[in-house]
């Protein structure tokens, strides 16, 4: 051991690090960043606005249940209305004009133990579950006055899929989307930059290629294994194959097995315009990235943000305000939604939500796509 | 067709295949190339020798279209650069190898081949003949020598036969048996009519070529033949010479 050498390497190491300016940058500024984020949905986050539709099958007793609910609601920020019977309640919430509807039965008087039901709309089981606990505060505070010693039963029903239901089914959309994102990305972003260290993008650059090819040829490629990729996922998430006791195995199944309300090409196509967009941003990053150790520090800048804020981990509806608008800005948020309208809701082509993402996804897709064939030639040799 | 089209261009000698014009890139205050006019003939190899650092680079990138010039204009074949469609007429070998690891050395040369637009499959082989690499057609890049890469480099640079081809440093790290066949295809391309431009800090390849420009801080200091350049220096060493012209000075800015 030689303090001297130790202390040359030392010396060398630090003086390395304190060069490369990005990742000194990141290394502080990539974690602050983060756990802020986090910090703040979790304290700024919004109590979610719960617009209810009271459906009243009671009669009298239920009126003033509703009023009481009603005032209860308001009280606490969000909206109440009455429909006259709960199928108008469940189109209005399809429609958007409400969040949750609650029904009270018949036998509200007369039953010991009435049942009331509360419906939501079941994209979102994040997002379901804060608007059951406002609901259920407000109900608190009104039900022992209005009813006495009876003690109803409140059971949950969903517009599209079914609230008992494996919870995978919400969260595998999540998950897929997200995956392919992060991998596309992440191999793109390396893959140029090699291009670009490596001498061969200035080779490129002086044949008569031109950078829109490019971008073009790269997008084929990887969109190639991208398209496998999902393939995969989602025949593992949907799929489940029942392999039969052979001798001293027991039985089992493979794959996830989840229950897709949807057509499953629809989900395949809204996760490939993902993936298709991911290629574009992987090229364009690749622009500011030196070392392809600086295309993985770009993660916590550009990935962890969408994994934050467009409904995978937190519903949408819980962030705070101020924050909305950028989650509006990231493609991960449309996937996420494309996927839970097809998986959960079942939506099909005509579905103007579903409409609304793959168009989305479609546009980022165009947008990353020039700006990267745009900054391709910054920075060659 | 090689050359001789360049005849419908405008200006004082129609001949020129490659003509700089008062040709100027500027990085932030570093003058790279600061004021560079010159008329580069056809059929005829041309050296550019200089320091590390003196320009030669850029002013290839500049002539080659790949950097826009800060002032002044580049014309290669008549064409203005920079200009995609000509590109299928230059050939580039870049200082480093610029060549895919992963990909074997025929589907290197095949993948250039397929984006200047080069349809006869021929021309892989022959090109990769060429460079000695016949043998190796099939073996990943990443496993061949250093001088073997440099080879398929040139081969890649080759391979749509271009009648003006720009090579930098092309013989770093190459063995000089090998050097010498290099120098003798330059040559024998150089006799079918193709303008060379061949940049070098080695100052022993320089009487290989026809026509020396001697480059220091971005500027041609002197031109001319070898033994020309030796005796307006009065000396029998071409580094000698390269200090008499102010290859020692320094200019500041």
């Amino acid at each position: 051991m030689s303090g001297q050498r130790i202390a040359a390497l030392f010396r060398r190491v630090v003086l390395e690090i304190r060069r490369d300016r990005p990742s000194l940058a990141l290394l502080f500024i990539a974690p602050v960043l983060v756990t802020g984020l986090v910090a703040f949905i979790l304290r700024e986050g919004q109590a979610p606005t719960v617009d209810a539709v009271i459906v009243n099958e009671a009669g009298a007793p239920g009126e003033a249940l509703g009023t009481a609910l009603g005032a209860a609601i308001v009280a606490g920020g969000g909206s109440a209305t009455e429909a006259p019977d709960e199928a108008t309640a469940r189109s209005m919430i399809e429609a958007g004009t409400a969040t949750v509807a609650v029904r009270f039965p018949s036998d509200l008087a007369t039953a010991q133990s009435p049942t009331i039901t509360v419906i939501t709309d079941g994209l979102d089981p994040a997002g379901d579950a804060t608007q059951l606990a406002a609901l259920q505060r407000a109900m608190q505070s009104v039900l022992g006055s209005a009813l006495g010693s009876k003690s109803p039963t409140i059971t949950h029903e969903t517009l599209y899929g079914t609230p008992s239901d494996d919870p995978l089914t919400n969260y595998a959309p999540a998950l897929v989307g997200f995956f392919v994102y992060f991998f596309v990305y992440l191999l793109t972003g390396v893959s140029f930059l090699r291009e670009r260290t490596g001498g061969t993008l200035e080779r490129l650059l002086a044949t008569p290629v031109a950078r829109g090819e490019i971008v073009a040829g790269y997008t084929l490629g990887f969109g190639l294994f991208a398209a496998f990729q999902v393939a995969v996922m989602v025949a593992w998430a949907l799929g489940t194959i029942e392999v039969p006791a052979i001798g001293p195995l027991p039985a089992f199944s493979i794959g996830l097995g989840i229950d897709v309300a949807g057509s499953p090409l629809l989900a395949y196509l809204v996760v490939v315009l993902l993936a298709i967009g991911a290629v574009s941003l992987g090229i364009f990053l690749s622009t500011f990235a030196r070392t392809e150790l600086q295309v993985i520090q770009f993660i916590p800048l550009v990935i962890v943000p969408q994994v934050l804020l467009s409904g995978v981990l937190f519903p949408l509806a819980s962030l705070p305000e101020v924050i909305r608008p950028i989650s509006a800005i990231m493609p991960l948020t449309y996937a996420v939604d494309g996927l839970r309208q097809v998986f959960v809701r079942g939506a099909d082509l005509s579905v103007e939500a579903l409409q609304l993402d793959l168009a989305v996804l479609v546009g980022f897709a165009v947008f990353f796509a020039t700006i990267a064939s745009l900054t391709i030639r910054r920075d060659v040799a | 067709m090689e050359a001789n089209d360049t005849s419908a261009s405008t200006g004082p000698s129609p001949a020129a295949a490659i003509r700089a014009d008062g040709l100027v890139k500027r990085f932030g205050p570093i003058h790279a190339v600061d004021g560079v006019t010159v008329e580069l003939a056809p059929g005829r190899i041309y050296g550019l020798l200089g320091p590390n650092g003196s320009g030669k680079t850029t002013l290839i990138r500049l002539l080659t279209g790949l950097a826009r010039p800060t002032a002044g204009r580049a014309e290669v074949l008549g064409v203005s650069m920079p200009s995609r469609t000509i590109l299928s007429r230059i050939g580039y070998m870049t200082q480093s190898d610029g060549v895919y690891t992963a990909l074997t050395a025929a589907e290197n040369v095949g993948f250039f081949a397929a984006t200047y637009g080069v349809r006869d499959r021929s021309a892989v082989a022959s090109a990769l003949d060429l460079v000695d690499l016949a043998d190796r057609a099939g073996s990943i890049t990443g496993t061949l020598s250093g001088g073997q890469r440099r080879r398929l480099s040139l081969a890649c640079a080759l391979v749509h036969r271009p009648p003006v081809l720009f090579l930098d440093e092309p013989t770093v790290g190459v063995d000089p048996l090998l050097r010498v066949q290099f120098w003798s295809h330059f040559r024998t391309l150089a006799d079918g009519g193709a303008t060379i431009v061949v940049s070098s800090h080695v100052m022993d390849e320089a009487d290989r070529c026809d026509e020396l420009l001697f480059i220091r801080s971005g500027t041609v200091i002197a031109r001319g033949s070898g033994d020309d350049l030796r005796a307006r220096a009065g000396t029998s060493d071409l580094e000698e010479a390269f200090l008499h012209f102010g290859g020692d000075v320094r200019v500041t800015r």
